[in-house]
């Protein structure tokens, strides 16, 4: 029997905020199964699994309170700059494609943010997939490619646990011990709640499912001088991110896939690419008829962060957003993004330039799931209706 | 220079407790990167202090000009808030 609470947050949350405060209140409990915040941001609602009382409210309210205070008391009011917008575009289709998606068999979920995906999404994908690349190839990117796993200790390094705990996905394997696995392979069974198994049958993590591309490129060249003073990479990866109930359709999945153009080098090579690239995307968007806005943005840091990181991204215009118009829900869909960051990977990771001060990075990332999404959420599934450059390129 | 010697002590000061540094530390040409310490969230924990103790709004616009200890003491001198 599900339930609902009102809770009044210690002080007014402003609208800037609203939907950060939104997103962070699934993480706070268990029992959350949906978490608003109303328009003038002085109540929270939160849907639960099971009704709270006594001192077990008390205690959800203290935490909800918590995340209020830690997110709003003293935080900055961002800066939004539009570099683009281009959302009144006209747009042949106005409904939720997902129905149709998963009536066709393009769309199969197999648990919370997991889909598996059917030839026509497949196609759409591997067509921004080829512009792209074509772009990486404009810069002479070299092509790598990444682990899915990616080591806990380099991701301690880059302070990744401080700044998106909530976020992460382990990995891990059982224990080297006989007992452990005859008894795993004996009793595992998967209850409601997921994997029932004791959990002293696994082995310590030391790996973890890589949240981003570009990080691993900044591993591998950790410690020693950048070659050439200058790197330009593209690679495309599964990238993890766990969103809790806050996930949904192919706008927000756990596992996604990546496309990055990465630069490492000096802060006028990173920055002066970045904008190239941005200049180079918004030749193709135009192209296909993307109704889209670019605009200053942050990354999801968690509420211990967030204040201090988010405001600084801002300030120093860190991360723009290419959020693409999604018209059936009247809102935008991040799709993709021209980060910078500073030298931050550079000294984390002493990476260096030829004069021995630390490198500079930045990268153009793609969500490919979310821009094919997006990419028909404003075109329909007809491809008749689709702009000519896409339908001359997907059979 | 729009600012006295007291603004600049205070400054000095300020971040040397925003950033948990002995002050000796922090000389009056430190800069955001010269230290580690003064790094993204440093620099924010600064910002933060001087909200607080100077009692002010710094603008986001502000916040990516204030990275020096002298562009600090500028930007009081010239808000008159020294």
């Amino acid at each position: 029997m599900t339930a609902q609470i009102d809770i009044t947050p210690p002080m007014t949350i402003p609208e800037y905020l609203i939907g950060e405060v939104q997103s962070k209140l699934a993480y706070v409990d268990e029992s959350i199964l949906k978490a608003g915040v109303d328009a003038d941001g002085g109540r929270i609602t939160l849907e639960l699994r099971v009704p709270a009382a006594g001192a077990k409210r008390k205690n959800l309210e203290g935490k909800v309170r918590r995340v209020v205070t830690a997110m709003v008391q003293g935080a900055f009011k961002p800066k939004v700059e539009i570099l683009e917008d281009h959302l009144d575009r006209p747009l042949p289709y106005s409904a939720d494609p997902q129905a149709e998606l998963v009536r066709r068999g393009e769309m199969f979920q197999e648990s919370a943010g997991l889909f598996s995906l059917g030839p026509l999404l497949t196609r759409v994908i591997a067509f921004f997939e080829s512009r792209f690349v074509a772009l990486a190839d404009s810069f002479g990117a070299a092509p790598y490619r990444f682990p899915t796993l990616i080591p806990a200790r380099s991701l301690e390094r880059v302070g990744y646990f401080r700044a998106f705990p909530h976020s992460l996905t382990f990995a891990t394997h059982l224990r080297e011990d006989l007992d452990a696995i005859d008894d795993f392979a004996q009793h595992a069974a998967c209850g409601e709640q997921g994997l029932e198994s004791p959990p002293e049958s696994f082995a310590k993590i030391q790996a973890l499912l890589s949240p981003a591309v570009c990080y691993h490129l900044y591993f591998a060249l950790a410690d020693k001088p950048l070659p050439a003073g200058q790197v330009v990479a593209t690679a495309v990866g599964n990238c993890f991110r766990y969103e809790s109930v806050n996930l949904a359709s192919l706008e927000r999945l756990w596992n996604f896939t990546m496309r990055e153009v990465i630069f490492v080098g000096s802060r006028d090579f990173v920055l002066q690419n970045r904008e190239t690239g941005r200049q180079r995307m918004r030749t193709l968007f135009e192209e296909i008829g993307l109704a889209y806005r670019v605009e200053s943005a942050n990354d999801p840091f968690f509420i211990g962060e967030f204040k201090k990181q988010a405001a600084f991204q801002s300030a120093f215009q860190l991360k723009f957003e290419i959020r693409a118009s999604l018209p059936f829900k009247h809102a935008t869909l991040a799709v993709g993004s021209y980060n910078y960051h500073q030298d931050f990977f550079g000294r984390s990771l002493n990476i260096t330039l030829p004069d021995g001060s630390p490198a500079h990075t930045g990268c153009i990332a793609f969500g490919l799931e979310r821009i094919a999404f997006a990419f028909l959420a404003q075109y329909g599934l007809d491809t008749q209706l689709w702009p000519e450059a896409v339908r001359k390129a997907i059979p | 220079m729009g600012y006295s010697q007291v603004t600049m002590r205070r400054v000095q000061e300020l971040v040397a407790e925003a950033l948990q540094l002995p002050i000796d530390q922090v000389t009056p040409r430190l800069s955001f990167g010269g230290i580690k310490q003064w790094d993204s969230m440093g620099h924010m924990s600064i910002m933060m202090l001087l909200e607080e103790r100077f009692s002010i709004v710094i603008d986001a616009d502000v916040i990516a000009s204030l990275t020096s200890i002298n562009a600090i003491c500028d930007y009081l001198g010239k808000s008159g808030k020294e």
